[in-house]
């Protein structure tokens, strides 16, 4: 078993380099990429400043000199191929280096340690309260069943599944921040806040620390809300059937018929073995989560680590782009791992070899 | 009779057990009676969904619920009315009082949970024990019950047993507690033949060591030639036959116990004479008629008669004792 998971562990290199290799040779192979943006924004730029200085021309017309092109190539990468621009990428890498933004020329580290404070505590927030209501919530749904209690909650569970996050947003805001006013806009926290790092703000007697916490709380109500829908349905209903299918089981009925009280019978025997498929999914929210859904920062203007993959692909940011699908696939690739542990520690018929 | 005797262990009296479906209330059994004397041994034969299951989880106060409930009659345990009795007081009668085994040994064991932890909480439930003491109980248990190497057997999980290992180890969590009635539903259906009488010599041995009472639930008259001294069998929710267990073997006095019997392969019959079955199928619970339930798969003359008739509809016809012990359905196309 312990060599199982260090195989696991021995595989994730591996698999990061094919999906690596791949995404940067696809994102060199698109067209419009980053050298192109650049070269004809320059090209607007002279032809703008062209016609200023009327009269002036040189002839050459409005190209830039191959000088300056080459220049370019070099800034991007682009005057190599693509599997020695990948090498030189990968050395970084390996060096803990993962390059500059080429929009904004920082580097890529600052930018994704800018929003992962906001992706973490979005991220550790919505599964806190997802598992915390929904694993409760199936419980008594399946001891309840077709119970006026069941019937209720279900309802407003598959409402809310019918419903996108982003349109549930959209929805919320236009509600409780612009007709009634309630809650802020837009935004992480307050602009009062904006700026301030955690050590910061504990460390700093003139910050009140109530009102930073508010100021935290009214922000991110309505984006939790978004954030908790979509899954809620999902995993209220995977425990309520899980548990319905083991209460029926044979050795519920051994358990009572031992002498014990049905409820105990529950936790003890029936709980465990429905939290089986639970832990089979549980390791994919730790990507998900920190990953975050870009529509819905969108939304709310969070900027998280969605938006900030969302912004780089669109900026053709390449830098950014892969260092985002870095993270979020050692993410991924980490929470698949966790997943097989959390099932192997509660189902003992599982062992892996 | 009763005036006699001592007062029987277990005691049941018209028993109707139903279930409500989506096809309407359904009764899966239907005024049944028997006793059981203290020590005594009661066979209970019939095909799949003759009530047998349900009779023993009524006595057991494990109908599933709430779909399933007693509509009438009495199971008097030991002087205590069962039927009406608290769910406190059923949980401490199951378990301590009466132990049950199950038809399927490989779902009736908490996949996740270890052979000693299950056994322990049986114990445990009902005995104020360490748990140091009630593993060990529970090792001299399985070592009762022909496990080898018991103690190392505790730690292990349902799915590293054989069937015929967890069937023992589900008799060994059954007779923890020293119970005066154990039911066994089905105890040998899901494992192998050589299995099955290694199991039956278990429970036989067990039993005359305890001097518990056993009902022991079969679909095989074969099983409780050896085990029981009473049989009881059941046909579509009624008692249609109940005699001493030599008496059923030797002059079956219904058809259906008749054609149960014939349908045992023998070793003395030819080799290629065909086995006899039974024509007809055993009839649905819905609209049962108040009659004789075998009657439309009896080769009697009369029988078609008796069908059409009224008296097939509406008229129970009652038990009528042949000779000591020995009761029948009577009904005269239903008997042999």
């Amino acid at each position: 078993m312990r060599d199982y998971f260090i195989r696991r562990f021995l595989l994730i290199p591996p698999t990061l380099l094919g999906i690596t290799i791949l995404v940067f040779f696809i994102a060199r192979a698109m067209p419009g990429g980053p050298l192109e943006q650049a070269l004809m924004q320059a090209q607007m730029a002279q032809q703008m400043g062209g016609e200023m200085r009327m009269g002036q021309r040189t002839g050459q017309g409005s190209n830039i000199t191959p000088r300056q092109r080459e220049q370019l190539a070099a800034l991007y990468g682009y005057d190599k191929p693509w599997y020695l621009a990948y090498a030189q990428w990968l050395g970084d890498v390996v060096r803990g280096d993962l390059g500059k933004s080429f929009r904004y020329q920082k580097p890529v580290w600052e930018m994704i340690g800018n929003c992962m404070p906001v992706s973490i505590y979005y991220g550790l927030v919505t599964l806190v309260l997802t598992y915390g209501v929904c694993i409760p919530l199936g419980i008594v749904k399946a001891i309840k069943h077709r119970t006026w209690m069941d019937s209720t909650s279900s309802v407003l569970v598959f409402a809310g599944y019918a419903v996108p996050g982003y349109v549930l947003g959209a929805l919320l805001l236009l509600y409780f921040s612009f007709d009634l006013g309630w809650l802020p806009r837009r935004g992480f926290i307050g602009e009062e806040y904006e700026g301030i790092g955690l050590w910061q703000a504990i460390g700093d007697p003139a910050i009140s620390a109530p009102g930073l916490l508010w100021s935290l709380v009214k922000h991110s109500i309505l984006p939790l809300c978004c954030y908790m829908v979509g899954s809620f349905a999902v995993l209220t209903m995977l425990m309520k059937n899980s548990l319905m299918d083991n209460l029926a089981a044979d050795y519920m009925r051994t358990a009572v018929g031992k002498g014990m009280d049905f409820r105990k019978a529950v936790v003890r025997h029936a709980l465990r073995n429905s939290l089986i498929p639970i832990a089979t999914g549980f390791g994919n929210n730790i990507s998900l989560f920190l990953t975050g859904s870009f529509l819905i920062e969108k939304i709310f203007n969070i900027n998280g680590f969605g938006l900030l993959g969302f912004n780089s692909v669109v900026d053709y940011d390449y830098p950014v782009v892969m260092g985002v699908l870095l993270l979020s696939s050692v993410l991924l690739l980490l929470g698949n791992i966790l997943s097989d542990m959390l099932v192997a520690l509660v189902d003992p018929r599982i062992r892996f070899t | 009779m009763s005036q006699i005797l001592p007062s029987p262990l277990l005691s049941v009296r018209d028993l109707c057990v139903g279930f409500d479906t989506d096809a309407g209330f359904l009764v899966a059994v239907d005024g049944v009676s028997f006793d059981i004397p203290r020590g005594g041994t009661i066979g209970i034969v019939g095909e799949s969904g003759c009530g047998k299951s349900v009779t023993a989880f009524s006595i057991m106060g494990l109908l599933p619920r709430p779909a399933g409930r007693i509509v009438s009659g009495s199971i008097v345990f030991d002087g205590e009315e069962l039927a009406s009795a608290s769910e406190a007081r059923m949980r401490g009668i199951r378990g301590r009082r009466i132990g049950m085994i199950y038809q399927e040994p490989m779902s009736a064991l908490n996949p996740v949970r270890s052979i000693g932890s299950q056994m322990m909480e049986a114990l445990l439930l009902h005995e104020p024990l360490s748990k140091k003491a009630a593993f060990d109980r529970c090792a001299e248990l399985l070592d009762r019950v022909g496990i080898p190497s018991a103690r190392a057997r505790l730690a292990a999980y349902p799915h590293q047993l054989s069937g015929g290992m967890r069937q023992r180890v589900m008799i060994a969590m059954a007779l923890s507690c020293g119970p005066d009635l154990l039911i066994a539903d089905e105890p040998t259906t899901a494992l192998d033949v050589t299995i099955q009488a290694q199991i039956l010599e278990l429970l036989h041995k067990l039993r005359e060591d305890a001097g518990m009472a056993l009902a022991l639930i079969t679909h095989d008259l074969g099983v409780i030639a050896q085990n029981c001294a009473e049989v009881l069998v059941m046909y579509a929710g009624r008692v249609v036959e109940r005699a001493p267990v030599n008496e059923v073997f030797e002059s079956p006095a219904h058809l259906y116990t008749k054609g149960l019997l014939e349908s045992i392969p023998r070793l003395d019959t030819g080799r290629k004479s065909v086995l006899p079955t039974i024509p007809g199928m055993v009839p649905g619970l819905k609209d049962l008629p108040e009659g004789a339930r075998f009657a439309p798969r009896s080769p009697h003359p009369k029988a078609a008669a008796y069908i059409a008739s009224e008296a097939y509809r509406s008229v129970r016809p009652p038990l009528v004792e042949l000779s000591p012990g020995h009761w029948v359905e009577d009904c005269e196309v239903v008997r042999v």
